[in-house]
């Protein structure tokens, strides 16, 4: 306990210098305000996040409470009228259901269905209808009067529906999956960002020498986790600086843009999913942080460092890819993998935080998620120890031929 | 604490390849001393330090340092200078010192004003807050030495610690070497340069091909060479020869020759009876240098 205490003061040690070096230069400005200058990449969010409700269309649901008798013609008129809007605007799949005693109830049943995002309910009778839905939802109601008015007689006097407005139990599973691909998109953009920059941070002491007065005087696992950390403190200033920005710029959305972020629910509740999405950035950075720090380490020169920067975006994306695939198929094999795979562990199961209130497996993850961590930073300086400093025990396919030739 | 060895080093063996680089050298540095490893280039040197240190593990053979078979348990106790000089650029040199004494254990405040005191008995104090990068490469070299020992360490391993420095600096090095013996610390260095370690050393050891050749003070490395006598006759005469060792030859007016067995004295009288005369007579002891020549040639014909 006491050689690890040690060796967590000597990574601070490190941490601290490698924080300061990056942070106090006038390059870190550059580096801070570089998010201004990639707004394509908030635009591939934006319809990467659009992409994800389009994911759920198939259970989104508008309900009709009416009976058995006036279905047949609410179906044609449906048909008719959804016939009348572009293919991208129109209503979600109408849903017929026979009147019980207490209809009211039967429509807020409706919208906290589990099965179903449903984004409005007509019951009542069809001459002064009764609509129940959500705030957000702007087009159901005017639609579901206009069904209810088209399904009564030609010469039927013009109807006025009473409205009410719907609070759902739970988070809608559109919300929740769009909340599971900001979560992955948020983690990836962030990593992409931030987790390259420890690339090359070793190349630092090679270049200058100094590798050889830290590995005597700290063991390289010390020294790899310090390098992470201290990147890993400019990562939080980078997050805490937009993240500040960001809530900031909050209080002058306008309505309708508040309201739409206020749709988007995780499932885990909203003050947990903050917590584990920090949690996950985290570990997504030292994940893939230890995995690239330990490549660069073997890396002689700048040139070979640069050419290490494609084959990382490469591994990113495709883990990028790979959560974002598990968040919009919870409940898929593919899912399953993401989640166990440690490189998209993070991403994967920041988007399960939003599509499942379930809290173990958080538990569970992030302790295999750290010892990967471990293994990484163990891995790297390993071979750095033998690649770099030419240390450590011949390997056994080459003990034969290490034959003495002096002495 | 006469008896107590700071390193010891017992058959270390280390191959890159195919090649064994160490050859099984056995050290044993007595702690307060002053211990230098010396060696041509490629002997083996720096590689038998860094794995003193644990920079690297050895193939075979134990070593303890401070007492610890594993050296990072004493790396708090340890000041190290490696033969390739390292300090981040963009650091202040005050700064670089405190880094590198926080590495070891000592907190960053009290490394930061020992730090300033050290450069400024160092004359170095107006360079404090300056850059490393803007330093000449001497002063970085001293900078690097002074974060070395800014914990107060009790072994000081230092390798080729006076290359690259100017005389003047030589010099300031040799004299913080003595003070940090007189302090208590140990010194092990490692050099090629002989005039440093015949000064400083209390012992040392001449490593050759991987493997030490010789281990003793300085004057047990003269004593493997015999002194040589200078004698300059008031008559000269080729004849004088024939009273003169097997060996000697005429220099000049000189005749140089190895001193014998027995001594001068019994070729001195049958001189003066001759009539040739003492005008000059030098017994010369043989230096380091003439030793380390001598031991480390031994070995290249033995591997030739």
């Amino acid at each position: 306990m006491n050689n690890f205490r040690h060796a967590i003061r000597q990574a601070m040690t490190i941490a601290r210098r490698d924080f300061v070096a990056t942070v106090y230069t006038p390059v870190f400005l550059l580096f801070l305000f570089a998010p201004v200058l990639i707004g394509s990449i908030s635009a591939i969010g934006g319809i990467g996040a659009a992409s994800m409700g389009d994911g759920v269309a198939d259970k989104a649901r508008i309900v009709a409470i009416v009976p058995a008798q006036v279905a047949p013609a609410m179906i044609a008129q449906d048909k008719r009228l959804r016939a009348m809007f572009p293919r991208d605007f129109r209503p979600s799949t109408l849903s017929i259901v026979a009147p019980s005693a207490d209809p009211a109830k039967q429509a807020r049943a409706a919208i906290d269905d589990m099965r179903f995002d449903v984004g409005g309910v007509l019951y009542g009778d069809l001459t002064r209808p009764q609509l129940l839905v959500p705030a957000i939802d702007r087009y159901t109601a005017p639609y579901l009067e206009a069904l209810a008015q088209a399904t009564l007689s030609a010469d039927a006097p013009r109807i006025v529906a009473t409205r009410h407005e719907a609070i759902r139990a739970r988070a809608s599973i559109g919300g929740q999956h769009q909340s599971g691909f900001i979560a992955v998109f948020g983690i990836f953009f962030l990593t992409l960002f931030l987790a390259g920059q420890v690339v090359g941070t070793m190349a630092e002491e090679r270049n200058t020498k100094v590798i050889e007065v830290l590995a005597a005087a700290v063991p390289l696992e010390a020294v790899f986790a310090g390098k992470l950390v201290g990147m890993f403190g400019v990562a939080v200033l980078f997050v805490g600086f937009w993240g500040a920005v960001l809530l900031s710029l909050g209080q002058w959305l306008p309505p309708t843009a508040a309201q739409a972020i206020g749709d988007l629910a995780p499932a885990i509740g909203a003050p947990t999913f903050a917590l584990l999405f920090a949690a996950y950035f985290s570990l997504a950075y030292l994940l893939l942080g230890s995995v690239f720090l330990g490549i660069g380490a073997q890396a002689s020169s700048q040139r070979e460092i640069q050419m290490l920067s494609l084959p990382i975006t490469i591994v990113q994306v495709g883990m990028f890819a790979l959560a974002s695939a598990a968040a919009r198929h919870p409940e898929s094999w593919v899912a399953r993998f993401a989640e166990v795979f440690p490189l998209s562990s993070p991403f994967a199961m920041a988007g399960r935080a939003a599509n499942s209130a379930t809290l173990w497996p958080h538990a569970l993850a992030l302790v295999w998620q750290l010892l990967w961590v471990a293994l990484f930073i163990w891995t790297g300086a390993r071979l750095f120890r033998r690649g770099v400093l030419q240390s450590g025990s011949t390997p056994f396919w080459r003990r034969s031929r290490a034959a003495p030739i002096s002495g | 604490m006469a008896d107590e060895r700071a390193v010891t080093a017992e058959h270390l063996v280390k191959r890159y390849e195919q090649r064994r680089v160490v050859d099984g050298v056995d050290l044993s540095v007595p702690a307060g001393s002053i211990y230098g490893v010396l060696g041509p280039n490629g002997a083996g040197k720096t590689t038998t330090l860094r794995m003193l240190l644990g920079i690297i593990e050895p193939d075979e053979g134990h070593r303890t340092l401070l007492g610890h078979i594993n050296p990072r348990e004493a790396s708090d106790r340890v000041g190290y200078l490696p033969e390739e000089r390292g300090l981040y650029p963009a650091m202040k040199a005050k700064e670089a010192i405190a880094f590198m004494g926080a590495l070891r254990g000592l907190d960053w405040a009290e490394g930061r004003r020992r730090a300033v005191t050290m450069l400024e008995e160092a004359g170095l104090g107006h360079a404090a807050d300056e850059k490393i990068r803007k330093l000449s490469k001497g002063m970085a070299q001293l900078v690097q030495l002074l974060g070395s020992v800014v914990h107060r360490p009790d072994l000081i391993v230092l390798d080729e610690p006076f290359s690259g420095l100017d005389p003047v600096n030589q010099e300031k090095l040799e004299a913080l070497i003595l003070a940090e013996r007189d302090r208590g610390a140990t010194i092990l260095f490692s050099t090629h340069i002989m005039a440093h370690a015949e000064r400083l050393c209390d012992r040392l050891a001449i490593i050759a091909g991987g493997r030490r050749r010789f281990e003793g003070t300085v004057d047990d490395a003269r004593a493997t060479l015999p002194s040589r006598v200078r004698y300059v006759p008031h008559h000269p005469a080729p004849a004088i020869a024939q009273l003169l060792p097997a060996d000697a030859v005429a220099d000049g007016g000189a005749w140089r020759f190895q001193l014998p067995d027995g001594g001068i004295e019994p070729l001195l009288v049958p001189l003066i009876d001759a009539g040739y005369g003492i005008a000059g007579l030098t017994i010369e002891r043989p230096g380091l240098h003439d030793a380390f020549v001598r031991i480390v040639g031994q070995h290249a014909e033995k591997a030739a």
